[in-house]
């Protein structure tokens, strides 16, 4: 076996390594989200404990990819290939950092029925978000430079319903001051949703940035 | 043994060359004899030799040609190319042979192209999903099934590791769980799909022993057991509730009871009022086990439908004058707008009044004094369809989907204070259910709530 393939297979586990954390991730934003809307306590504190395994996942995954650039030395393309996959496990793990967030939030937010009423608009911001984490990883797993470039719609339209989201709460927080905690909590909420849906316009950059080399900016 | 041998030698070249030796001696005499010149014995020999050449291509060189060319032919899949070169020499013989085996050949493959569309025609047919994996975890094969819940298709992920096609953490590790250790497992999962609700799914991965007993690929089918998951937790929250809704007014009898025991009996006026709120908590608990047994007859499908052609004109107008005095009572308009004529549907009328009289029992509970009920029936196209509207306090959104479920109630304070335990409008969708039709409901909160439930029309039931 030529050192050459030997790095080639290197490359091609570290792109499987990164999907298998991604996998996690894509599930820990849904049960993030599907446990605000449901209020469920139990639902958020597993949200909540699953980040340990994610963490530590992330960490083995960095570890082996700086390794593979220390040992081979890559260039062109090859040192591409790695970099992005540095570049999209760090978003991934953001991610999943504000999925937990999402499921803190949850848990305040439970005990008292909501009575705010922007929570339609919420569900629909995670439904792009996700749509965005889930374009953005199949961009990377097909190379797909269009795909990764069509995103960018998806993005303005997380970007709108979220300053609408805020405008609605802050009046909701100024009509009625009982529900000032509960907009607050959603206000982050939503922020964490776009925060979200940003990672996953990086990780259509990375691809673009992966297969043409060009930096793009999609937000 | 020795003809046997004569038989397998073709004549002509032999004979050729024979005469070929024959014509070189004659020539090589008359030279010697110096009857004939160089240039003599050339022109002798060319004509000859051409003629010799011309023989040889024919009988040799074309048809092997042409046997090359077949060969390649199949070599590229066509087998249905045959050689007609009758002759009865080794040249013919090949040929031959070469057409006897396209002619296996192509039997096999149909043989193992029906087998191939057997085997697919089951896959496509199977209510599970079945994902067949080699040995270096690419993916082979997978059914419509499959390509349904992940929303794919197979032509986009054959070759692909799962993880590429697939980013489902459980089904990966499981997989590659399989494929390592070459033993059966199995496992329920949760799968985010192509639609908004995750499904739940149990897995069996089977390693693939190849035919040569090496370690092979993997296969895994995939049952759909998410309404089973539904149903289990349901069943679980329904204890939770049913417990819970028997300890309230039992803790409060025991309570009352005691109280009575520890004295309170001595004084009239307190045992009669202490009395009547345990009349009152036992008439509760008789009503709740009455509407749980109604509802676990109702779901065991026990009850004996008494199906019959029913007018449901008649049930209506007699709930509705149930109604009346308690409508009376609180100032409420009861309205009527049934068409006139209305066709029977099939049922038993003794369950669709059941329906209305919950929903009218709603209607008037959930509606604040000197506010509407409307009633209305019609046909629409092949169904008939009943409306309860009312001008009542209504359904804030994010409930609506969850009033028909058991022991839902939107306000549980409020909806107990009212005697409510939330089981009315789960026996309503059952029912309704029963007879093949659907219900549903619009609110504004505030404004009030519609609720409609269509049923089929007698004339279109058979039986
Ligand atoms: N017409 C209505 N207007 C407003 N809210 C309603 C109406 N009908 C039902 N609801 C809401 O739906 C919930 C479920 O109704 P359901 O009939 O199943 O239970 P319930 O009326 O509380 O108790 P039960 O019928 O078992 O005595 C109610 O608690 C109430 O909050
Ligand atoms: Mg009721």
């Amino acid at each position: 076996m030529s050192p050459r393939s030997s790095f080639e297979r290197a490359l091609a586990e570290l792109q499987q390594d990164i999907l298998r954390m991604a996998s996690l991730v894509e599930q820990a934003i849904y049960d993030s989200v599907q446990s605000l809307i449901r209020l469920d306590v139990a639902g958020a504190a597993q949200v909540i404990m699953s980040d340990e395994m994610i963490d530590e996942l992330y960490l083995e995954i960095e570890d082996k990819c700086v390794k593979l650039i220390a040992t081979q030395q890559p260039l062109a393309r090859d040192l591409r290939v790695a970099i992005t996959g540095i570049k999209i496990l760090l978003s991934l793990e953001r991610m999943a950092d504000h999925a937990v967030d999402i499921a803190r939030a949850t848990m305040c937010l439970s005990g008292q029925p909501l009575t705010v009423k922007c929570l339609d608009y919420i569900p629909r911001m995670a439904r792009l978000a996700q749509q965005m984490v889930k374009d953005g990883l199949d961009a990377y797993v097909n190379g797909d430079v269009q795909k990764a470039r069509e995103m960018c719609a998806l993005d303005d339209e997380v970007d709108y319903i979220f300053a609408r989201v805020f405008r609605e709460l802050v009046n909701s927080m100024r009509e009625d001051p009982r529900t000032v905690m509960q907009s607050a909590y959603l206000l982050y909420v939503s922020r964490y949703l776009e925060r979200i849906a940003d990672h996953a316009t990086n990780i259509g950059e990375a691809v673009i940035y992966l297969v043409t080399g060009e930096r793009w900016e999609l937000n | 043994m020795k003809l046997n041998f004569l038989q397998g030698v073709s004549w002509r070249p032999v004979v050729s060359y024979f005469f070929l030796m024959v014509i070189f001696f004659a020539l090589l005499q008359l030279y010697a004899a110096k009857k004939l010149s160089v240039l003599g014995a050339l022109l002798i020999i060319l004509p000859l030799s051409v003629l010799l050449a011309w023989l040889l291509y024919r009988r040799v060189i074309g048809p092997l040609n042409e046997i090359i060319a077949a060969a390649r032919d199949m070599a590229r899949g066509n087998l249905d190319r045959e050689l007609h070169l009758c002759t009865p020499d080794e040249i013919g013989e090949l040929a031959r042979s070469i057409n006897e085996m396209a002619r296996q050949l192509r039997e096999t493959i149909a043989m193992i192209t029906e087998e191939k569309n057997r085997v697919r025609a089951i896959l496509n047919s199977m209510a599970d999903g079945v994902i067949a994996l080699d040995r270096d975890g690419r993916v082979l094969l997978v059914n419509p099934v499959v390509e349904e819940i992940f929303d794919l298709r197979e032509e986009a992920c054959l070759g692909k590791k799962i993880l590429g096609v697939i980013r489902n953490y459980d089904l990966e590790r499981l997989l590659s769980r399989t494929l390592e250790s070459q033993n059966s497992t199995s496992e329920e999962i949760k799968i985010l799909g192509a639609g908004s609700e995750p499904r739940f799914f149990r897995l069996q991965a089977t390693p693939l022993k190849s035919c040569h007993g090496e370690t092979g690929g993997v296969v895994v089918v995939l049952r759909d057991i998410t309404e089973r998951k539904k149903l289990e937790q349901m069943r679980t929250e329904f204890v939770a509730n049913v417990s819970h809704e028997l300890r309230t007014p039992l803790t409060s009898i025991k309570g009352f009871l005691e109280t009575l025991l520890d004295g309170a009996i001595d004084d009239p006026g307190t045992s009669r009022h202490f009395l009547e709120i345990i009349s009152q908590e036992t008439e509760r608990l008789t009503r709740l086990v009455d509407e749980l047994l109604n509802l676990s007859k109702i779901e065991e499908r026990r009850v004996v439908h008494r199906w019959q052609r029913v007018n449901l004109e008649d049930i209506i107008s007699r709930v509705v004058s149930l109604f009346r005095p308690r409508a009376g009572e609180k100032s409420l308009t009861l309205i009527l707008e049934v068409s006139r004529d209305l066709p029977a549907v099939y049922g038993d009328p003794d369950m669709l009044a059941q329906v209305l009289i919950n929903l009218l029992d709603n209607a008037v509970k959930y509606t604040p004094p000197r506010g509407s009920i409307t009633i209305r029936a019609m046909v629409r196209g092949d169904q008939l369809r009943v409306e309860v509207e009312d001008t009542g306090i209504g359904i804030p959104a994010e409930s609506l989907p969850r009033v028909f479920e058991r022991f839902y109630r939107v306000d549980k304070a409020r909806s107990r204070e009212l005697g409510g335990y939330g089981i009315g409008l789960a026996i309503v969708k059952h029912i309704i259910r029963a007879h093949g039709g659907k219900i549903d409901v619009q609110s504004t909160p505030g404004k009030g709530s519609l609720f409609f439930f269509t049923l089929p029309l007698a004339e279109n039931v058979s039986g």
